[in-house]
């Protein structure tokens, strides 16, 4: 590996509460190289490169630059010591011209704006690299590439910039315009920039890395050079592991051993979708030619790398989201796209983003438990919330996921609280058909297992349980069945004993960008 | 002095969170809500005296003129009335998550509509009958022009705190339109007013003031409305669709139908406002009836987050200040309309507060 070494992270660790995001992370940048920072979602890769960039303080280890320690908190300081970075979510103010976004982030000191100064700067910079950014365009106006390279001209613009990071940087890109991103890296590299991208696509790595950093569940599990020799193989196998293999938790309910006793031959299909087109809050073509079949009695898993349309089918099939096209049939009846109706029919839903969706700021998890989960007992004209809470308490379900005090305000929860709270009342509700996303996000180990149990014998009671989750382990251990979200197409469905994660995970990385 | 007060009471909101020490909590937050309520009175007294008037002086006499006897009390309860009904026409879709700014029109064609069949149809009638026929056709006009901000709302969704603020306009032409051309008194020499309404509908009158029995229907309606959000199954699905939109809809309720329900509610409530301005007070539609009221009643809402019940302390608060107006112009020769002023201090002395307020629950 060439180079000097620009930045370098020693012994790194970031912990949110119980979580720890980054453990024990070494890592090197070195000018003239790009080094790519692969892991799956949640395996820690936007908290260390936050902290690179300054936005988060380590818990411990320390980051070099120049042979001396440095402190890069908050970003001003990173920015100074010449860091810049290429957010996934654009901070940029559509209402303003290219030329202000750039003078709101950099002005060179001083009161005055001096556009002049700065319009010449971003030709510059926009000429060297081929950007096409023209200073007096309307942000709104500019596409989602465009506006990355408007990104791009900012991390750009300080003079001594030296290393960029990039963060998931193609996710946004139209597959031509990868190319032109990948020649931009390389021009980057041979100006002796340092540039560290963040990504899941393993295509791009290897068209373009000099070195890889896989981390995993917040660990450093590989990290090597080109001339170390990769493989897509070896690649996808660092990312995913293999530990998958021996997960014990895989079957280990009465679900039955892959192969083995199977429950009723083939159930009846409870939710379908056929020909289904979803578009996204803009418009935007999210899934297309969707047939997907969720029967009773099953657990059918969805998996895809985030962003792959899984919140919109997600909501879809709780008639959240109407389909643009295609129909969607709940017990053999075609669903107008009103939850009501899908409440009705015994469809329910536990939101991916359950503190925006679910929370009432307020209101106690009791009062929570009375919307789509256990009935509203009427007294008089009021509520029998002591009712209400006696069938709460006579229920297994908020003891067996240690539900939080029922007179507590749900809006003091921790995450995994507010899970176990909306968790507890849709097992509640003892639904036909449950919808669910990323049930074990922000629970620990034990509360995760007792859920999976849950939803095993959810299933087994005769629900069709659809589960999106983002952890390839969790879906092979519960799904009879798993489709794949990817490249805006819905593959699939693959019988959980027929497929491993090898195969799900390529699934999920190719028909990408491709 | 005055803004060394002001300013330790900004400092004592802020550090009120993490460190609490010397008095219990109880006391500390009994003392700062006083402090609260005095501090507007205080910072109005920096006002006066650059006008070279004692606030002390003008001070009592704006008490004693709003308590000193009983046309002064009555005077606040009639100021009153009308404030806290629009104030609930504020407060109610507030608690479901919308702005209703309309009271204003919603109270002046809840008076056109009242008048209307008051003078048409009403003239004979009974007050047992004419009274309630009265009420409800005030109720019926604020609920109409509630309901095009909530259709539109609902059909066309735009934002109800545009619409039902451009129509206070809409509603004061059109009462305008009215008291020119076809409810213009013939005996008026072309005065824009409509003819009286007759006797028997005028609301009974304590002996010895203006006071009428409108502020007895007000406190009953801002008790129902407390009631209906706070103990019923409507109010607590109302309550849940202001506190998180989503999780109403993830909850299978009828939103658009619940958001049209509490707008057109509270443009009854305000249409009630009107009509007992016109039976209570005026006794006919002037273009000017009720004018204002909405707005303070806004006001009242917000001071009281949207609490029915402690509404009724705002709108009694901000009745007292508006009868003290008179006396301020008459004592000190300032403007009445100085008292806004106060008015304005006092609510964002309140919004400033608000975190002690708030964790309360209706």
């Amino acid at each position: 590996m060439s180079g000097e070494i620009l930045l370098q992270a020693k012994g790194v660790t970031k912990r949110f509460g119980s979580l720890t995001a980054n453990r024990n992370i070494d890592l090197e940048v070195r000018s003239g190289t790009i080094h790519a920072i692969l892991g799956e979602n949640g395996a820690g890769k936007s908290t260390l490169m936050k902290m690179l960039y300054g936005v988060y303080v380590p818990d411990e280890g320390e980051f070099r630059m120049d042979g001396e320690t440095v402190e890069l908190h908050p970003p001003a300081k990173a920015r100074a010591r010449g860091i810049g970075m290429v957010f996934q979510d654009f901070r940029l103010v559509p209402a303003m011209t290219v030329l202000d976004n750039i003078a709101l982030a950099e002005h060179g000191g001083g009161f005055r704006l001096r556009r002049k100064r700065l319009r010449e700067r971003i030709r510059e910079v926009s000429d060297r690299y081929g950007l096409k950014v023209d200073p007096d365009a309307w942000v709104w106006q500019l596409d989602l590439g465009q506006r990355q390279r408007l990104e791009i001209v900012k991390a750009l613009m300080s003079e001594n910039a030296r290393v960029i990071i990039f963060d998931e940087p193609t996710s946004v890109l139209a597959p031509q315009e990868v190319e032109a991103f990948l020649d931009l890296l390389r021009r980057l590299r041979a100006d002796g920039y340092g540039v560290l991208l963040i990504t899941h696509k393993i295509r791009e790595v290897l068209a373009c890395a000099d070195h890889v950093t896989v981390l995993r569940a917040g660990e450093v599990v590989w990290s090597a050079g080109r001339e170390a020799g990769w493989d897509e193989a070896a690649l996808v196998r660092a990312m995913i592991g293999d530990k998958s293999l021996q997960q014990v938790g895989r079957r280990n309910g009465p679900h039955g051993e892959p192969g083995g006793e199977k429950a009723p031959a083939e159930p009846e299909p409870f939710v379908t979708i056929t020909g289904g087109v979803i578009k996204g809050d803009h418009g935007e073509m999210v899934l297309a030619d969707v047939r997907l079949e969720a029967r009773a009695g099953e657990i059918l898993g969805v998996a895809g790398i985030s962003g792959s349309g899984q919140r919109e089918l997600a909501e879809a099939l709780f008639g959240l989201r109407a389909l643009a096209e295609g129909e969607l049939r709940v017990a053999g009846r075609p669903m107008p796209a009103d939850p009501r109706a899908f409440i009705e029919a015994g469809v329910t839903f536990v939101s991916e983003d359950p503190l925006r969706d679910s929370v009432i700021p307020g209101f106690t998890i009791l009062e929570h438990m009375v919307l789509d989960g256990l009935p509203m007992k009427p007294k008089g004209a009021g509520i029998d919330w002591r009712g209400v809470r006696e069938a709460l308490e006579a229920s297994g379900e908020a003891r067996a996921l240690a539900l939080a005090d029922p007179g507590r305000m749900a809006d003091t929860l921790s995450g995994g609280n507010v899970q176990r709270m909306v968790l507890t009342r849709a097992l509640l509700r003892k639904p036909k058909a449950l919808i669910v996303s990323y049930p074990s996000r922000g629970l620990d180990i034990g509360t995760t297992r007792v859920i999976q149990q849950r939803l095993i014998e959810l299933a087994e009671s005769g629900t069709a349980v659809v589960l999106f989750s983002e952890d390839l382990d969790e879906l092979l251990a519960l799904s009879d069945r798993i489709v794949v979200l990817s490249g805006r197409r819905l593959h699939g469905p693959y019988r959980t004993e027929e497929t491993d994660a090898a195969a799900i995970g390529s699934r999920m990385l190719k028909g990408e960008s491709a | 002095m005055m803004r060394s007060n002001a300013t330790a009471m900004t400092n004592a909101a802020a550090a009120a969170e993490p460190a609490r020490r010397g008095l219990p909590p109880r006391a500390k937050s009994a003392l700062m809500q006083a402090g609260l309520f005095a501090a507007p009175f205080a910072a109005f007294g920096v006002f006066l005296l650059f006008y070279g008037v004692n606030p002390i002086d003008l001070y009592v006499s704006m008490f004693t003129s709003a308590f000193g006897n009983r046309y002064g009390f009555g005077e606040v309860l009639i100021k009153a009335t009308p404030i806290l009904l629009t104030g609930l026409a504020a407060a109610l879709p507030a608690r479901a998550g919308m702005i209703n700014v309309g009271g204003e029109g919603q109270l002046a064609i809840g008076a056109l509509l009242s008048t209307a069949a008051a003078v048409t149809m009403l003239q004979a009638a009974p007050a047992w009958f004419g009274i309630p026929a009265m009420l409800l056709a005030g109720a019926l006009g604020g609920a109409i022009w509630a309901g095009i901000t909530a259709l539109l709302r609902v059909k066309g969704n735009m934002n109800e705190t545009i619409t039902s603020l451009l129509l206070n306009y809409v509603a004061f032409y059109t009462v305008g339109l009215f008291v020119h051309g076809p409810l213009k008194d013939p005996a008026s020499f072309n005065w824009p007013f409509s003819p009286p309404i007759s006797d028997a509908l005028r609301l009974p009158v304590l002996n010895g003031s203006r006071l009428h029995a409108g502020i007895a229907i007000a406190v009953v309606l801002a008790a129902a409305v407390w009631w209906v959000l706070s103990r019923t199954r409507l109010g607590f699905r109302i309550r849940v669709l202001g506190a998180n939109a989503f999780a109403a809809e993830r909850a299978g309720f009828r939103v658009s139908r619940m958001q049209l329900l509490t707008l057109v509610a509270a443009g009854a409530l305000a249409g009630i406002a009107g009509m007992i301005e016109i039976a209570g007070i005026e006794g006919r539609l002037r273009p000017t009836t009720g004018a204002n009221y909405g707005y303070l009643g806004f006001l009242a809402a917000w001071m009281a987050w949207n609490h029915p019940l402690r509404l009724v302390a705002t709108s009694f608060l901000l009745g007292m200040i508006a009868v003290a107006g008179n006396s301020l112009e008459m004592n000190s020769g300032l403007p009445s309309s100085s008292v806004h002023i106060l008015m304005a201090l006092v609510l964002i002395f309140l919004l400033a507060g608000g975190r002690i307020g708030r964790g309360r629950r209706a």
